[in-house]
């Protein structure tokens, strides 16, 4: 390599020779000519011993001059390749001979250049994200069954997909402990998720658990990958879905909409409830107020039928005979003009007169008139009766009651 | 110009020289130096080294810590004879690069083979005495742990540590899932319906509570009306008591009286009446009989 940028610096100044300013030439010639004795000090003692050299060095007085810039310049590239820029967020790991010496933060840097020393430049703070059941990208996520279907600790098979950060907190350990540290986190991240989700029911994992679960791994995580030297530092660990397989899915689904019919069942019992009670409470404010105004009726009706009636007892003590038959008579009055009368003379004879009690209760409700009959019409009949009410007839006869109004 | 070439003739052989009989040795490497197929040294800290050049030849070997996922899951049959498929991986690292030249000849695949074959036989051992749950679950890392121990003891024979040895995946074959996964259903169907009838329990639970309480309410306020009202039935009994015992014939005339008026006082009352009675007395003759 050296070698062939030498060549090919030797032969394109050579034509500006003469362009260099001769200050410099003179310089240079002094240093070349150092340079020289140092290359040359045998051929400086024994004439003709060193062959090729020492003529050339007399002849081509030019070409010296030529040699020593050519040879600065190179040794001048060499080292600008020494040049490197840490970015921001990220070690420059520079190692020497293999062994590393120092690690230096962002900025521009130099070290001795190749072979001796070389530079690794590594992203620190880079947050790096894996998937684990699920992949996205394209638009649109793709599962991984194989990497999200795992056995929870009571046998059944669920599906989670997860996400895990991470940034490197030593570059070094990074680099140098592990041959390819970035694919650890995705075998740590298996074996961690499983061996929680492992130890997990699985109504736990799908439910109230999940961001138990997601700690549990970090920390299993971070425990596995330290263990391993790796110098990563797993930021978090974020559940993207936790559900039952596919398979089973709409029972589950069918489970949770129980959980609801619980609820909304409980519910519309409260609800009758809550509309029973509070009726019965307003039933039984009625029945009490209803007692109470029919107590204070009733004493009322008492005291006032009562003192009527002591009253009527003082007139009636002073003139019975005539109080009692004007009440009488008043009565009759009352009655009298009030209710539909039929008048039977029934004497002197025995044989049943019909009387259409039915046709005169029709009768009589429609039209005020025609409630009297004709004495001839019913001519015959012994039967003595008052028919109180229609009820009556249901004795199927009209014999054997004497109630007389009197 | 001559000088020129004069100096390449000089600095290339040099560094032709150097490169040949210098070697680094990085940190994440062994290096191990052969003298004619025979190993002379072996160059475990980092630096520049020199060899003889042409004669001496130098192999290098990763010192980092080396991950072996097994390609595919393996069968393994647990202490209940179920099968399930188990996915593993292995950390190691090569400890001894001489050992580990000898017994493998520096092959990485070559290692990684026996690695399995020790890893898979500890498994197979570990798998046979437990059931799922507790390969699952009880006693997962109880087996990686014993599974390392026993791969670091083997393999160091040939010059490799093993740092862990780790379940990744503990599946069912599918035959199997297909059960589990009707087990669940079967499970989820049987919660669904307690839940269900749960729910119907606790409603009727609260209604006939609300009804009970409903009834000894209306019940309650009934026997507190009744009572009431018998105390107003107790006090009108009492004052008519005192009232009617004045003059017991008149109050039976009186009485009487009261209730033919309110028992005959409409149209749809009728009475058949006998033109003897009293009350016709004077629609007959003037006088009384």
């Amino acid at each position: 390599m050296q070698k062939l940028i030498r060549r090919v610096f030797t032969k394109s100044p050579l034509g500006a020779n003469n362009d260099g300013p001769p200050d410099l030439d003179e310089m240079f010639k002094d240093l070349k000519n150092k340079v020289d004795n140092l290359f040359t000090t045998n051929p400086k003692n024994i004439n003709g011993s060193g062959g090729n050299q020492k003529p050339t060095n007399i002849n081509d007085g030019p070409g010296n001059i030529k040699i020593l810039p050519i040879f600065i310049v190179v040794i001048l590239i060499w080292m600008a390749t020494g040049f490197y820029i840490v970015d921001q967020g990220s070690r420059g790991v520079v190692l020497r001979f293999g062994e590393n010496t120092e690690v230096t933060q962002p900025g521009p840097r130099w070290h001795i250049p190749y072979p001796i020393e070389t530079a690794e430049i590594v992203n620190q703070e880079q947050v790096r994200t894996i998937e684990v059941g699920y992949r996205s990208g394209g638009g649109g996520t793709s599962q991984e069954l194989r990497e999200s279907l795992m056995l929870t600790g009571d046998e059944n098979i669920i599906d989670l997909q997860f996400a895990v950060q991470y940034n490197l907190k030593s570059v070094q350990d990074f680099i140098f402990n592990n041959r390819a540290a970035d694919s650890s986190v995705r075998g740590a991240s298996e074996t961690a998720i499983r061996e929680i989700v492992g130890k997990s029911k699985m109504d736990f994992v799908l439910y109230e658990g999940r961001e138990e679960i997601a700690v549990k791994t970090k920390e299993l995580m971070q425990d596995i990958l330290d263990l391993y030297k790796t110098g990563i530092n797993i930021t978090s660990v974020t559940m993207q879905n936790a559900q039952p397989p596919e398979q089973v899915q709409a029972s589950f689904d069918d489970a949770v909409k129980a959980k609801q019919d619980l609820e909304r069942q409980k519910n519309e019992g409260q609800a009758y409830a809550n509309d029973i009670v509070p009726k019965a409470t307003g039933t039984a404010s009625r029945l009490i107020a209803e007692a109470d105004g029919y107590k204070v009726s009733v004493e009322n009706e008492s005291l006032g039928n009562a003192s009527r009636f002591s009253q009527i007892l003082a007139e009636y003590l002073r003139a019975p005979e005539v109080t009692k038959n004007r009440l009488f008579l008043e009565a009759q009055e009352q009655i009298m003009s009030s209710v539909s009368k039929v008048i039977v003379d029934q004497k002197g004879s025995n044989s049943l007169i019909y009387l259409p009690l039915d046709k005169l209760i029709n009768k009589s409700s429609s039209s005020l008139n025609n409630n009297q009959l004709d004495k001839s019409q019913a001519s015959s009949g012994s039967v003595r009766d008052v028919v109180n009410s229609i009820t009556d007839r249901s004795r199927g006869t009209f014999r054997a009651r004497d109630r007389d109004v009197r | 110009m001559k000088k020129l070439s004069s100096i390449l003739f000089i600095v290339i052989p040099i560094i032709v020289i150097l490169s040949l009989s210098t070697f680094t040795v990085d940190q994440r490497e062994h290096a191990l130096v052969f003298r004619l197929g025979e190993i002379v040294s072996v160059k475990d800290k980092p630096g520049l080294y020199f060899k003889v050049p042409l004669v001496d030849n130098v192999r290098f070997f990763d010192k980092r810590i080396l991950t072996y996922n097994s390609t595919q899951p393996d069968r393994f049959i647990t202490s209940e004879k179920k099968n399930v498929l188990v996915d593993s991986y292995i950390k190691w690292r090569i400890i001894d690069p001489a050992k580990y030249y000898v017994s493998v000849n520096g092959d990485e695949q070559q290692a990684e083979r026996r690695l399995t074959q020790t890893v898979n036989d500890g498994l197979r051992a570990e798998f046979g005495k437990r059931t799922i749950q507790e390969v699952v679950s009880g006693q997962r890392s109880e087996i990686m742990g014993i599974l390392q121990k026993r791969a670091d003891r083997d393999s160091r024979q040939i010059g490799i540590e093993i740092l862990d040895v780790r379940l990744r995946r503990v599946d069912l074959p599918k035959e199997v899932s297909e059960s589990v996964y009707q087990r669940m259903v079967a499970e989820r169907k049987s919660v669904a319906n307690q839940l269900r009838s749960q729910g119907f329990a606790e409603s009727e639970k609260i209604r006939a509570e609300a009804e009970k309480q409903r009834d000894i309410i209306i019940t309650n306020a009934y026997k507190d009306a009744q009572i009431i009202k018998g105390k107003g039935d107790a006090i009108a009994a009492k004052v008519y008591a005192e009232a009617f015992s004045k003059n017991k014939e008149f109050y039976d005339f009186y009485r009487s009286l009261e209730a033919y008026k309110k028992s005959f006082n409409g149209k749809d009352d009728i009475l058949v009446l006998d033109p003897d009675s009293d009350f016709f007395k004077y629609l007959r003759s003037p006088n009384k009989k």
